[in-house]
C-alpha cells in the first residue's frame, strides 16, 4: 500500500511538473501562433484587434506585398552574409584564443595580462560613440564588416571554450604530442572533435545575435539599402501615433500606414524568424551539453 | 610598481600609439571656393556642385524601381536645372535620423545641408555655431513667390528659426489645422433618430456631445454588446491640431482651455494653459463623465492602438482628431463596416464659439553646414519645389519623371529639400478648387494642384459607383466632411483665435520641463476620481513652485525684450 501511495505522490508530482512545464511552453508558443494568424488576416480585422490564433477574413496579402519589396530581400541577403562571415570569424578567432589561454600560467607566460584585458573589456566598453568614430575612421561605416569585426571576439564565448578545453583530459594532449603532433595538430585533431558541444553552442549564439541584432545596422548603416534584415524591419514599425504627434504630413501619414498595417509587421516577423526556426534544432541538441560542461574544471 | 602595474601600464601605451595613429588619418579640409553660378533665383552652376546632405527618410518612399533617395526624379532634376549633384552622407527614419545627426554632431563632420526636426538640435546648432547665416542667401535668392508664402505667416514662420535678428535655417510652414474635430458615425445618428446640431453649423455644445455619447452608450447601434461613449489617450492633450488625435482638445475649446501652451490671461499675464482655472472645469466635466460612465471606464490604460480598434469594433462611435484622419486611421473602420459614416462635427461653447489657438508656424527646418562653400543652395532649392515646380505651366512636358511623381504620390521625403512649404491659406484654397471643380464651377485645368486633382477624380469616382473604393471614400470624407467644417467655421467667422505668445525653449524650460510635464499626468488621476477635483489646486501650486513661476517669469523678461 504505501509503495503505492508513494507512485501516486510520485506521478502527481511529475504531473505538476508537466503541468508547469506545458504552461510555460504554451506562453512561448501562443504569441507565435497569434502572430502567424494575425499575418494571414486582413488589415482592417488585424487593426480591430479580433484576430487569436485563427485567421480573420484569410489573405497571403501580406506575404505578397512582401515578396515585391526587394529592399527587404536585398537585406535579407545582407544578413544571410552577415550570418556566414560573423560565424567564420567568430569561431576561428575565439578557438585560436581560448585555445592558449586554457593553459597554466606556467606553459603560458602572460596569460594574466590577456585574461585582465579580457575581462576587463568584458566589464567596460568604449560606448557609442567612441566605438563608432573607431569604426568610422576605419572606413567601415556602410560595409557589412562594421557589422562583424565590432563583435569578432565575443568574450563570454571565449571563456566558455576555454572552460571546456581546462576540462579535456591532459593525458589526450600528451598522448598526441607524443606521436608527434604540432600544437596546431593538437588542437584541430585532439581538442576541437572532443569539444563539439561547446563549439555549437557559440555557433548558435553567434547565429542568433548576428542574425537578430538590429542596432548595429542602425549606426554604422548610413543608407537604407545597406540595412541588414532586423534593422530594415525595425525601420517599417512606424507607429503613426508618434508620427502624427511629430508633425508628419499628410502623405507621409498615408504611405507609412501603408506599410505600419499589423497584418504586415506580422507577417515581416513570421518571415524574418523562420531560417533561425530551421537552424535551431539542429544545434539544439549540442546546446544545453555545451553550457553545462563548459562550466566543469579538472 | 609591481609586474602587474607595468604591464597594464605597456598595454595603455599601446592604446594610446593607437588611437594617435588613427587621429593622424587625414581628415581632407572640406571648405572649398564657391562655384559660380548663373544670375538669378534659381542660377544653374558652371561647374557640377556637390551638396552632401543628411535626409531623413519614410519607410515606404513607393519610388519607381531602380530609384532610390539619392537618385531619384528630384535629385535629377536638381542636376539637370542647378548643376547640383545631391550625395547622402547619411539616411534614416524618424528617431533613427536624430540619432545620425548626433553622431554626426560628435565626429564634427556636418553634412553640406540637411534637415533638422527639432528645435532643440537647431538651437544647439546655433549656440555652437555649426550652421551658416542664411539671412542674405534668402534676402537675395528666394523669389518673390516663395517670400509670399512666408509673409502670408506674419513673420510668424521665419521667426521660429530667427536668432538675434538673423535667420539660421529654412524653416518649414506648418499652416493652422485647427479645430479638433469629433467624427461622428452618422449611420447611427440615423438609427438612433437622435436629433442633435439642429441648426446645422455642425457645432455641438458639451451638452450635445454628451447626449450623442449617452445614446451610443445606451442603444449600442453598433451591436457590439460592449459599447463605450467616449474614449481618450491617457496624455489627454496635444499643443497643436494636427497631433489632436483621441484628445480632448475639441472639449477643451468648449471651456476656452488651452492646454501646454503659453497664452495671456485675462489680466494680461503669460500663463501656462494647462494650470488655468478653465483647464480645472475641463477636468471636472471629464471627471463626471467618467462617474457617469460615459467616458471610457478603462480610461488610463487604452491605448492609441486600442482605441483605434474600439472603433473597427463597432464599439466607439466619435472619433476625435485632425481633419484627415478618414484618410488614414478611419479608412480601417470603413473597410471592416461597410456601412459606416462619418458626419465631422466640433464642438463649442455657449455663445457658439470654437475657441482654438494659432499652431507653431514652424515645421521642421533646413540648415547649411558652417563653412560650406555655396549655401545659396538651400534656397535656390526651395525656389526650384515649391515655386518652379508648383507654378510650372507645363510640368508633364518638360519634366514628365517629376510629373509622375506627384500623381503616383510618391513620398515628398524623396525631396532633397525635405521640408513642407505651403501658404497659410493653402488648405481652404485648394479645398476651394476641389470644391469649384465637383460643382462644375471650374474646369479641371484650372485645379491649381495635381494633388486637388487626383483628389477630385476620386471623390467622382466615390459618387459613381455603387460600391466605391475605402480610398476614395475616405478622400471624399477628408475633404467633403473635414474640410468642409474648417471652411464654414472660417466663413461664419465662428472661430476665436487665440494666439500662444512663447514657443521658445527658456533656461529654466530646459531644466525642469520633464519633471513639469510629468506633473500633468496628475490629469489621469483627478478624471478618473482618484484624485478629487479640488487637487487640481494643489497641482497647480505644486507646478509653480517648481519651476513653473520661474518660467513664467523668464517668459515675460524675454517678450518685453522683444519690444
Amino acid at each position: 500500500m504505501m509503495i503505492r501511495k508513494k507512485g501516486i505522490m510520485a506521478n502527481l508530482g511529475t504531473g505538476v511538473i508537466y503541468g508547469i512545464v506545458i504552461l510555460l511552453g504554451l506562453i512561448c508558443l501562443l504569441p507565435m501562433l497569434n502572430i502567424l494568424a494575425i499575418s494571414f488576416s486582413g488589415s482592417d480585422a488585424a487593426a480591430a484587434n479580433i484576430v487569436g490564433f485563427v485567421p480573420v477574413k484569410f489573405t497571403t496579402a501580406a506575404y505578397e506585398k512582401i515578396m515585391e519589396d526587394r529592399q527587404f530581400w536585398r537585406s535579407f541577403g545582407i544578413s544571410v552574409f552577415r550570418v556566414g562571415a560573423g560565424l567564420v570569424i567568430n569561431l576561428v578567432l575565439i578557438v585560436l584564443m581560448a585555445y592558449p589561454l586554457s593553459k597554466t600560467k606556467r606553459e603560458f607566460k602572460g596569460r594574466s595580462v590577456y585574461m585582465g584585458l579580457l575581462i576587463f573589456a568584458m566589464l567596460f566598453s568604449g560606448g557609442m560613440i567612441p566605438t563608432y568614430l573607431v569604426v568610422k575612421n576605419l572606413h567601415l561605416l556602410n560595409t557589412v564588416w562594421a557589422l562583424v569585426l565590432p563583435g569578432a571576439v565575443p568574450i563570454f564565448s571565449v571563456i566558455m571554450v576555454m572552460n571546456f578545453f581546462m576540462g579535456v583530459p591532459k593525458s589526450l594532449e600528451e598522448a598526441a604530442v607524443i606521436d608527434g603532433a604540432t600544437p596546431l595538430q593538437v588542437l584541430t585533431r585532439v581538442y576541437i572533435p572532443c569539444s563539439k558541444p561547446v563549439i555549437a553552442t557559440i555557433a548558435l549564439f553567434s547565429i542568433v545575435g548576428n542574425w537578430n541584432d538590429f542596432f548595429g545596422g542602425l549606426i554604422y548603416m548610413t543608407k537604407v539599402r545597406n540595412y541588414p534584415l532586423q534593422t530594415y524591419i525595425q525601420t517599417l514599425s512606424v507607429k503613426l501615433e508618434d508620427m502624427l504627434n511629430s508633425g508628419g504630413s499628410l502623405s507621409s501619414l498615408i504611405n507609412a500606414m501603408e506599410v505600419s498595417s499589423q497584418n504586415l509587421n506580422a507577417a515581416k516577423i513570421v518571415v524574418s524568424v523562420v531560417p533561425l526556426l530551421m537552424i535551431y534544432p539542429l544545434l539544439q541538441r549540442y546546446l544545453i551539453t555545451g553550457i553545462v560542461v563548459g562550466s566543469v574544471k579538472e | 610598481m609591481s609586474v602587474f602595474g607595468a604591464r597594464w601600464c605597456l598595454a595603455g601605451l599601446a592604446v594610446c600609439v593607437m588611437a594617435a595613429g588613427l587621429s593622424g588619418c587625414g581628415k581632407e579640409d572640406k571648405n572649398q571656393e564657391p562655384v559660380m553660378a548663373e544670375e538669378g533665383t534659381m542660377g544653374s552652376y558652371h561647374q557640377v556642385l556637390e551638396c552632401a546632405m543628411g535626409r531623413r527618410t519614410l519607410a515606404n518612399p513607393k519610388f519607381p524601381d531602380g530609384d532610390t533617395y539619392e537618385d531619384n526624379a528630384y535629385t535629377r532634376y536638381v542636376m539637370d536645372k542647378l548643376n547640383v549633384r545631391i550625395l547622402d552622407d547619411f539616411e534614416a527614419n524618424g528617431e533613427d535620423y536624430d540619432r545620425q545627426v548626433s553622431l554626426a554632431i560628435a565626429s564634427g563632420e556636418l553634412p553640406d545641408a540637411l534637415f533638422i526636426g527639432s528645435k532643440d538640435i537647431l538651437d544647439e546648432l546655433v549656440e555652437n555655431e555649426l550652421v551658416e547665416d542664411l539671412t542674405d542667401v534668402y534676402e537675395d535668392y528666394a523669389s518673390d513667390y516663395i517670400k509670399e508664402i512666408y509673409d502670408s505667416y506674419g513673420g510668424r514662420c521665419l521667426d521660429t528659426a530667427t536668432y538675434d535678428g538673423r535667420l539660421m535655417a529654412i524653416p518649414g510652414t506648418n499652416l493652422d489645422s485647427a479645430p479638433c474635430v469629433a467624427y461622428v458615425r452618422q449611420d447611427w445618428l440615423e438609427k438612433t433618430g437622435l436629433l442633435v446640431d439642429e441648426d446645422n453649423d455642425h457645432c455641438l455644445t458639451i451638452e450635445e456631445l454628451e447626449q450623442i455619447a449617452r445614446t451610443f452608450l445606451e442603444q449600442d447601434p453598433g451591436g457590439s454588446g460592449n459599447p463605450v461613449g467616449l474614449a481618450f489617450v491617457p496624455y489627454l492633450t496635444a499643443d497643436d491640431y494636427g497631433g489632436s488625435g483621441y484628445t480632448i482638445n475639441a472639449v477643451t475649446s468648449a471651456f476656452r482651455a488651452f492646454p501646454k501652451l503659453w497664452i495671456r490671461d485675462k489680466s494680461g499675464a503669460v500663463v501656462y494653459g494647462s494650470v488655468t482655472p478653465e483647464m480645472k472645469e475641463t477636468l471636472g466635466q471629464l471627471a463626471k463623465w467618467f462617474g457617469e460612465g460615459i467616458l471610457d471606464p478603462q480610461f488610463g490604460t487604452r491605448t492609441w492602438d486600442d482605441i483605434t480598434a474600439l472603433l473597427t469594433n463597432n464599439q466607439l462611435g466619435i472619433a476625435f482628431g485632425p481633419w484627415h484622419i478618414p484618410d488614414w486611421l478611419l479608412n480601417n473602420v470603413k473597410g471592416m463596416n461597410p456601412e459606416a459614416e462619418f458626419a465631422a462635427f466640433t464642438v463649442c461653447d455657449q455663445d457658439g464659439r470654437v475657441n482654438v489657438a494659432h499652431s507653431n508656424a514652424g515645421n521642421g527646418y533646413m540648415v547649411v553646414r558652417k563653412g560650406y562653400s555655396n549655401p545659396e543652395v538651400i534656397v535656390k532649392m526651395l525656389n526650384l519645389f515649391f515655386d518652379d515646380v508648383v507654378n510650372h505651366p507645363d510640368l508633364e512636358q518638360e519634366a514628365p519623371e517629376v510629373a509622375a511623381y506627384i500623381s503616383q504620390g510618391v513620398d515628398n521625403s524623396a525631396r532633397p529639400f525635405q521640408v513642407e512649404v505651403n501658404a497659410y491659406t493653402s488648405l481652404l484654397d485648394d479645398y476651394a478648387d476641389i470644391k469649384g471643380c465637383l460643382n462644375e464651377e471650374i474646369t479641371m485645368e484650372q485645379v491649381r494642384t495635381a494633388e486637388s486633382k487626383s483628389i477630385v477624380e476620386s471623390i467622382r469616382r466615390y459618387w459613381a459607383e455603387t460600391e466605391p473604393e475605402v480610398n476614395d471614400w475616405a478622400k471624399y470624407t477628408s475633404r467633403m466632411c473635414g474640410i468642409e467644417l474648417i471652411e464654414s467655421l472660417t466663413k461664419n467667422e465662428q472661430f476665436q483665435w487665440e494666439s500662444p505668445v512663447f514657443r521658445g525653449t527658456t533656461k529654466t524650460m530646459k531644466k525642469s520641463s520633464a519633471s513639469l510635464g510629468k506633473m500633468e499626468e496628475v490629469f489621469v488621476g483627478i478624471v478618473t476620481g482618484s484624485i478629487p477635483l479640488d487637487g487640481f489646486d494643489d497641482f497647480v501650486a505644486d507646478w509653480k513652485a517648481q519651476g513653473g513661476e520661474k518660467i513664467m517669469a523668464e517668459i515675460e523678461e524675454a517678450l518685453a525684450g522683444e519690444q
